[in-house]
């Protein structure tokens, strides 16, 4: 159970990151001139490194998991 | 400003880099940021989007391994929060002083600035971090972390008005010590890029925080100032996310293995890395020193090529300081979950040596050689902690106290943490009295901690530590909203494949009789073959138990019950045979009553998520019924 929860998981955010990241790497160019111009688009890192440690953070926790490595609970 | 163009190559440096910078961050708060900005000035990124770019990972990264660690209890919000928000405060100031530097001594005024503060702290520092760590790891009690001088005077300085709570210190101070601490970290920060390496060893030594308190704490610190920063920097359009993003990639990967890593390391192993990798730094920045001193003419002048030789020592110097980190993290990291799991195997190789005695028992009541007692702060679970003590006792057995705290504070409404705070506190208050209480008994017991939801922690954990048996206790059956959606409990039953025995509020099993409900099935005959065993251990009472839905199936209902006490016969065990007609939970309840048994031991189909849904439990709704202990059997 511990394992297919985990796995599940791992595919679902797995998926959404690597979808992130092609974005990124898709409308690159558009971020660059938008970040560039500062002021108020400075919100668009902002916002951007924000849904990314969303993504990305659980999934790279639930890859750990998935691998057996996880925190050890004992007191 | 120009962004530059990205290759492939760069991507998997920027990850690596990042992935190593995330492992020593989660490991000990701070740090990384001294290789990557140099790291990416390498790729030909300038100064300050370098240092923009770096802030704008540094957040992220930092509100994730503050909330992997916050998991584990290592994180003090609270303290984070108003140390985070003086070293903010510290570096808008620190950023003015360089500016100022750079302003009236030049480039090579500020960097040999720079050099100096960077290698006087670290000195200082760096080498009281180091010595602590290792008079720790030398000493017999190596868990053990004596408070500072220092650290008992500020706790015993009571300055009205100012006077503040944190739990990490277990006391209140007077946020006058906190606030200098802080933006003396801010100042660091804005200054020598790793404002880690003064919060840490302040909140260790000044304020008398737990060293892996400490180093979870600065994280919260580090978004704090990271947020601040990167806001500034991208104001003025200074901020290539892209970069940003590709190491934050690789930094999760490291700072989720870096907070694991903390669980299974003495505390003096955070001080450890956080001192070694001082004092590598401070060799690294020490070899530039000679190279500002001849570029402002303070020395004899030395030659392009020295200067460039110098450079690239400094950095490999970096390079190696944060390899080293990484190393001993990673090594600590295998070296304790190894050890985590030659504790278990040594639990299951004890298995394959069987005693006599213990090979009559081996059956599906087990062996009983852990008991894990799910426990909470509430009056329900008495029975339970009752039982199970008494089991262990008579079993020879090792209780496993177990809890599991609620999530994370970000789901709390704001104004309320306290309450949850409360909850926490009170939860461990009662495992450390349940564990007096078992030790006093004479059982050998430890406390186990789980976070978040409560019936997955409890199914996890008793699989990973190979529980023989889990006891817990039940909620009122009025409760509505868990005749409705199911209680811990139910679900834990319908997800786990050890045997669990749940105990109502003032229970107890004092062997007066026991009902063995039969339906035919395997997982009855599971069920009687507990039975067995634990006739055998004390003579009991037992009554088989066989519900017909309708008249028509007395005759098959019958030959069920008549099935299995023809088999506890042959055991020497006499069985009483009753057989009723309705619904199953209802008779069995009766039956319970009118021979004023105190144990019900039945089989469990395991039925979970739908099924369970659809069909329903006969053994939820016995449990939720019969007012004695139940024991579930699981095949």
């Amino acid at each position: 159970m511990e394992n297919q929860r985990a796995l599940t998981k791992t595919v679902i955010y797995g998926t959404l990151s690597v979808t992130l990241y092609f974005l990124l790497y898709l409308f690159s160019e558009q971020i660059i001139e938008l970040s560039r111009q500062g002021g108020r688009y400075f919100m668009i890192p902002i916002v951007i490194a924000f849904i990314f440690s969303v993504v990305h953070g659980n999934f790279t926790g639930y890859f750990w998991d998935l691998l057996g490595i996880k925190a050890k609970t004992k007191k | 400003m120009e962004f530059i163009d990205l290759n492939s190559l760069n991507v998997i440096y920027l990850f690596i880099v990042g992935f190593i910078g995330g492992l020593v961050s989660g490991f000990i708060g701070s740090g990384g940021a001294f290789v990557l900005t140099p790291a990416m000035m390498n790729l030909g990124v300038s100064g300050i989007m370098a240092v923009a770019s770096n802030m704008c990972h540094k957040f992220p990264k930092s509100l994730v391994g503050a909330m992997k660690r916050h998991k584990f209890g290592q994180v003090d919000i609270k303290l984070g929060i108003v140390m985070g928000i003086s070293a903010e405060a510290g570096v808008l100031v620190g950023a003015e002083l360089m500016q100022h530097i750079r302003e009236v001594f030049g480039k090579s005024g500020s960097n040999l600035y720079v050099s100096v503060v960077f290698v006087v702290v670290l000195a200082i520092v760096g080498g009281y971090v180091l010595r602590d760590a290792i008079k720790m790891m030398r000493s017999e009690d190596s868990e053990k972390e004596e408070l500072t001088k220092i650290a008992k005077w500020v706790h015993s300085v009571h300055i009205p008005y100012t006077m503040m709570y944190f739990k990490s210190i277990g006391t209140e101070i007077s946020v006058l010590f906190t606030i200098p601490l802080g933006f003396a970290t801010g100042m660091l920060a804005a200054t020598i890029a790793v404002g880690g390496f003064i919060g840490v060893p302040a909140m260790m030594y000044i304020l008398g925080v737990p060293g892996l308190m400490a180093s979870a704490t600065e994280l919260v610190i580090a978004f704090i100032m990271g947020m601040g920063g990167t806001m500034k920097y991208a104001l003025s359009g200074l901020v290539d996310v892209r970069l940003a993003m590709i190491i934050l990639a690789g930094s999760l990967f490291g700072i989720q293995l870096g907070a694991i890593g903390t669980t299974y390391v003495k505390p003096y192993m955070v001080k450890l890395v956080m001192g070694v990798i001082m004092i590598i730094v401070l060799f690294s920045r020490g070899t530039m020193i000679p190279a500002y001193l001849s570029d402002l003419s303070l020395i004899n002048t030395l030659s392009p090529e020295t200067i460039s030789w110098m450079k690239m020592v400094s950095f490999v110097l970096l390079v190696i300081a944060l390899t080293v980190g990484a190393v001993i993290v990673f090594s600590a990291l295998i070296k304790g979950m190894l050890q985590h799991r030659r504790e278990l195997a040594a639990g299951e190789a004890d298995a394959t040596h069987f005693s006599d005695s213990q090979v009559d028992s081996l059956t599906s009541v087990g062996r009983l050689e852990r008991i894990m007692l799910v426990t909470d702060n509430s009056d329900f679970t008495e029975g339970a902690t009752h039982e199970a003590i008494r089991m262990a006792k008579r079993c020879k057995s090792k209780l496993h106290i177990f809890s599991v705290l609620p999530e994370a504070d970000y789901e709390i409404p704001v104004g309320q943490q306290h309450l949850l705070l409360e909850e926490r506190r009170a939860t461990v208050a009662r495992l450390n009295e349940v564990q007096v209480h078992a030790e006093a008994e004479g059982v050998d017991c430890e406390i186990l901690l789980g976070h978040g939801d409560a019936f997955a922690e409890i199914v996890d954990e008793a699989e990973y530590s190979k529980m023989d048996l889990i006891v817990m206790g039940r909620r009122e059956k009025s409760d509505l909203a868990r005749a409705m959606l199911g209680g811990t409990t139910a679900k834990v039953i319908g997800h786990t494949h050890c045997n669990v025995l749940v105990v109502p509020r003032g229970a107890k099993i004092e062997g007066k009789g026991i009902v063995l409900p039969v339906d035919g099935s395997r997982y009855s005959d599971a069920a009687a073959t507990a039975v067995l065993t634990l006739t055998k251990q004390c003579p009991t009472p037992v009554t088989v138990a066989s519900v017909a839905r309708d008249e028509h199936q007395q005759t098959e209902a019958r030959q069920r019950a008549e099935r299995v006490q023809a088999l506890l016969k042959q055991a020497d065990v006499n069985a009483n045979v009753y057989i009723g007609t309705g619904l199953a939970d209802e008779m069995i309840a009766q039956v319970t009553q009118s021979t004023q048994s105190d144990l019900v031991v039945m089989g469990s189909h395991g039925h979970s998520g739908l099924d369970r849904l659809l069909l329903g439990s006969t053994s939820e709704r016995v449990i939720g019924r019969v007012d004695c202990p139940v024991l579930v059997v699981k095949v």
